[in-house]
């Protein structure tokens, strides 16, 4: 640089001196404009750090804390005797979390062909989920056996972004036993994550569906645990913060004998045999056993049953999705001649001596009503017209009481309203009156079709349950209870949290049950007489009451005549059998329904016997083993 | 021939040296932070940035040397250089996310926009100190200082840079108002830069701007996109609550979910970690460095130095000011960083060099245009 440039510069510079003060003087207010910038960036801070730092700091945290639920294993379902008919075991679950997954087309295509499935199922499940977070795992596949659990841990490098899961599904014990009762559980649907008003489920969550799964959801469900972790931006972990480990559900006993139940379902199966158990205790209410067949298979629905499974159980014509202990009425049959009987003789239209003649049929108006015996069982009174179900007898009484009044005694005896039993969608089942005919099919009642309601046929409709409360009543001397599955719940501790007590419903007036004797005598007879129509139940050892009773599905001219086996299956009538034991100190009622058995005694009666002997099984057994050391002894 | 001047020594600004040191520590400690966890490949970002305040330190020692008032003769050789490197660019930039705005030099990405910043200043303190204008400017005295940024802020929009075209409005605008105008000047140049701002909204602003500019109104409509930077650094800035959540404690940054949290946002990682104390520790430094440049700016020995210091004190200030209502969610994201504190090699020497400027006007004083003492 030369001099002569410096000489510019400092001519410059002097002839400047006045504009250089100026300048000078502006800079004296420069700081002013930096200060005036400064103060309101520090009362942004003070904004944001002071005045709303704990919201902030809040919301800092919810940022970086992901917390998942962790499912709670289920509570488990006992029986009477604590056998464990329900529990839970691990279940491995092939997950895929689609932020870890590089090819997941790729990926996808390797694993079809390990879980054996078709690979548009999985891209389905994948599609299902698209709405998810991509951290979120996603199930491909429930359940997967230990040869594919091992091979994918394994080969773990070539599924990247598979994992395995274990989450805890049920198992069943004794197979499919009261599986109606029970129920099963099911991924949560929308509209139960509509429902749920504490927010406890989320979409994913298993709940119960059907049966006690369902009604005991609230104690089996447990409390879900909480893991915090915390994540990065983009979802991924960096470091565990806290687990808080969720809390089993609740135990459910139930009131259920499961060997008796099993007995129930075993029988029943043989000869597949459609219809219904039930055995309660005739002073408390308490279910023994309540079997309905054919049954659901429980372990199809673990992980959500397939579409084929769900097709058959809902085209099988022999409805197993219905629990036909509550679900299904039928016609009680001759079941329902204790109804008659009993309203005879409480509103005094018979006696315990009043003597009926059966020539084996009744002509009432234009038409002949037929006893089932031809022949006709001569003169009889209401205990041998119990014994041996005579028809003609019971036509009488019930034209003589009327319609309504045998409504009146029916619903006494615990027909045709529900229960309260704790199982799902019970049905009322009807027990017609005058006043519902008019209304339901705006008609007028004609007697005769009384005739018909006298001797369970007709409209009458009943379920099972309804049935054995009220041959219960019959043995208890009148007391109706509300029959009950649940025996009590403890939490996992055994604390106990809800127990069974029994419950009276209603009870019938001391007029009433000044009755029943003759009725409970008439019942002895059916089984115990020389003549009764069950004959066949009886038990060595020990006294059975009971009441044969078939129901009437159709009544077509073409069949008439026919041998009963030769009738279609679905025409056949339906047979059923309600009993207690002992006669004389009563402890249980048993009722068995076979759809299209044809007749109580010989198509029921068997079911109930069967039941009978398992119950008392050690008692019979001690009777037995001391009658042979006494004929030992005098031998 | 360099003349060491014993006088320099004395005069120099050790006060503005040390507000240097403490402020480039403060920032080399914080990205440290705002790095971590280190990444298991590469230099880490704060040790790099290490080595650029290295560079510049021995830059600004190197510049200390010569008299600022030999940029007056070279300041039109280095406006052509940048105005070069800025056209280079346009055709041989490396691109990063849909912008050109490096030259790969091998061992670091040099950005000629960030030097373009010092080059106008440079320019227009030349230039206005050569014109005796005492009754202020008129229009044509302002065409060409107008064209001498209009070059420069053509190119740089064309990267495109909004942020550093800003830059350079900015520093025109306060240089130019520093150096007194005529009212009508005012109101022309006013009115102007409305009807510019309209038309660029209209017809140059690209989508992407516009869309930061309307998030900026309404951050919460786009939580996951645009918004998400601002609701972040929010969010990072108050949770830092009063003393802050502790140096490496900072949740914000370290997960990841504050962008760009070394460069742009570097600072709302400060403030997570040292809360408010810490912050107005931070800015009260800061802001006293800038006082206490206009301070020597005051004490300049000739018009050319005051317009240099104010000018670079300015270009400090403006790009503070902005990144700080940034990160404060009062402006919108447009990417301008916080000097001597952002990561960044080319913002950094930039930086340091017009400070070693600031040192090189103060401590030559009372230092006669030839280096005579007065």
């Amino acid at each position: 640089m030369n001099d002569k440039f410096f000489e510019q510069v400092e001519e410059i510079s002097e002839r400047d001196d006045r504009a250089l003060i100026m300048l000078k003087r502006r800079a004296l207010f420069a700081p002013f404009v930096v200060l005036a910038f400064f103060f309101p960036i520090a009362a942004r801070f003070w904004y944001l750090q002071i005045n709303k730092g704990d919201q902030y700091r809040q919301k800092a945290d919810s940022n970086r804390v992901r917390i998942t639920s962790l499912p709670p294993p289920r509570g488990h379902i006992l029986d009477h005797y604590g056998r464990e008919i329900v529990t839970n075991r691990p279940s491995f679950n092939v997950v895929m979390i689609r932020e870890d997954s590089f090819e997941i087309d790729d990926v996808l295509k390797r694993l079809a062909v390990v879980l054996k499935e078709d690979i548009e199922v999985l891209w389905e499940r994948i599609r299902d989920a698209s709405g998810t977070p991509r951290h979120v795992p996603i199930v491909l596949k429930e359940d997967i056996p230990w040869d594919t659990l091992a091979y994918l841990e394994n080969n773990k490098y070539k599924f990247s972004g598979i994992r395995i899961e274990v989450r805890p599904v049920r198992t069943y014990h004794y197979g499919n036993l009261a599986a109606n009762a029970i129920g099963y559980i099911g991924s949560i649907n929308r509209q139960q994550l509509e429902q749920d008003q504490e927010g406890f489920y989320e979409g994913g969550d298993l709940i119960g569906k059907r049966g006690l799964e369902l009604l005991r959801e609230k104690d089996l469900r447990g409390e879900k645990g909480e893991r915090s972790a915390e994540v990065d931006a983009r979802g991924f972990e960096q470091q565990q913060l806290k687990n808080m480990e969720p809390l089993p559900g609740n135990d459910v006993h139930l009131t259920i004998d499961a060997e008796l139940q099993k007995a129930a379902e075993e029988y029943m199966a043989i000869g597949e045999k459609a219809g219904a158990v039930v055995v309660m205790e005739v002073d408390t209410g308490r279910l023994l056993a309540a079997a309905s067949t054919p049954t659901i298979h429980l372990e199809d629905f673990i992980g959500g049953i397939s579409k084929k499974n769900w097709d058959a159980l809902l085209n099988n014509s022999r409805h197993p999705l219905i629990n036909k202990v509550v679900q299904a009425a039928y016609p009680p049959g001759s079941t329902y001649k204790i109804v008659t009987a009993l309203g005879g003789l409480v509103e005094g239209v018979i006696d315990e001596n009043t003597m009926i003649y059966c020539p084996g049929q009744y002509r009432f108006g234009n038409r002949t009503y037929r006893c089932w015996k031809r022949g006709g069982h001569g003169a009889v009174e209401i205990r041998r017209a119990l014994a041996e179900s005579c028809d003609v007898y019971f036509y009488q009484v019930g034209q003589r009481l009327g319609v309504d009044k045998l409504a009146e005694y029916a619903r006494k005896l615990g027909l045709g309203s529900e229960t309260g039993v704790d199982m799902e969608y019970e049905k009322a089942g009807l027990i017609p009156t005058k006043d519902w005919k008019r209304q339901r099919h705006n008609e007028q009642w004609h007697d005769g079709e009384t005739l018909s309601v006298a001797i369970g046929q007709g409209f009458n409709l009943t379920t099972p349950l309804q049935v054995c409360l009220m041959t219960a009543a019959v043995a208890n001397g009148g007391r109706i209870y509300r029959p009950r599955l649940v025996e009590s719940v403890t939490t996992p501790d055994g604390r106990v949290v809800d127990r069974f007590s029994p419950e009276l419903m209603s009870e019938l007036s001391e007029r009433e049950k000044h009755f029943l004797p003759i009725i409970r005598d008439g019942l002895f007879e059916v089984v115990q007489g020389k003549r009764g129509t069950a004959r066949q139940v009886r038990i060595e050892g020990m006294t059975v009451a009971g009441k044969t009773g078939t129901a009437q599905v159709v009544r077509l001219a073409v069949y008439k005549g026919m041998k009963e086996e030769d009738i279609p299956y679905e025409y056949r009538d339906h047979a059923w059998f309600t009993c207690y034991a002992p006669a004389d100190k009563p402890e249980i009622a048993v009722t068995v329904l076979v759809e299209h058995g044809l007749h109580g005694g010989s198509g029921a009666g068997p079911v109930a016997r069967v039941m009978l002997k398992k119950y008392f099984e050690h008692r019979l057994q001690q009777m037995e083993d001391s009658v042979a050391d006494a004929s030992g002894r005098n031998g | 021939m360099f003349r060491f001047d014993r006088r320099l020594l004395i005069h120099f600004d050790w006060g503005l040296l040390i507000m240097l040191l403490l402020i480039c520590g403060m920032a080399l400690f914080n990205l440290y932070s705002a790095s971590y966890p280190p990444q298991p490949w590469g230099t880490p970002p704060y040790l790099k940035q290490l080595y650029f305040f290295l560079m510049g330190f021995a830059a600004i020692v190197f510049l200390l040397g010569f008299d600022y008032q030999e940029l007056h003769f070279w300041n039109y050789f280095f406006y052509g250089v940048v105005v070069l490197l800025l056209l280079t660019i346009l055709f041989i930039g490396k691109s990063a996310g849909g912008a050109q705005r490096w030259i790969s030099l091998g061992f670091f990405n040099l950005q000629p926009s960030e030097l373009a910043k010092l080059m106008l200043v440079i320019t227009l303190a030349s230039y206005y100190s050569r014109k005796d204008v005492t009754d202020g400017y008129t229009i044509r005295q302002l065409v060409v200082p107008i064209v001498l940024t209009a070059v420069p802020f053509l190119l740089i929009l064309l990267q495109p840079d909004l942020g550093t075209a800003l830059m350079l409005g900015f520093i025109f605008a306060s240089m130019t108002i520093f150096v007194k105008l005529r009212l009508s000047v005012y109101l022309i140049l006013g009115g102007s830069a409305v009807g510019c701002a309209f038309l660029a909204w209209e017809h140059l602003l690209l989508p992407y701007q516009k869309q930061r500019v309307q998030t900026f109104l309404n951050p919460e409509a786009d939580p996951m996109g645009h918004g998400y930077q601002i609701m972040q650094s929010k969010i990072a800035v108050g949770s830092g609550g009063q003393f802050g959540r502790g140096y490496l404690e900072g949740t914000q940054g370290h997960l990841h979910f504050l962008p760009e949290r070394h460069t742009d946002f570097a600072f709302a990682v400060w403030s997570e970690e040292w809360g408010f104390a810490g912050s107005m520790f931070f800015l009260g430094v800061y802001f006293l460095m800038l006082v206490w440049g206009l301070y020597s700016s005051m004490f300049a020995r000739d018009r050319f130095g005051v317009l240099l210091s104010f000018g670079i004190v300015m270009l400090i200030f403006w790009q503070a000011v902005i990144n700080l209502l940034m990160i404060l969610g009062l402006l919108p994201v447009v990417g301008i960083p916080l000097p001597l504190v952002s990561y960044g090699g080319s913002s950094l020497l930039t930086t340091m060099l017009g400070i070693g400027i600031l040192l090189n006007v103060r401590m030559r004083r009372f230092q006669s245009p030839r280096g005579q003492i007065d």
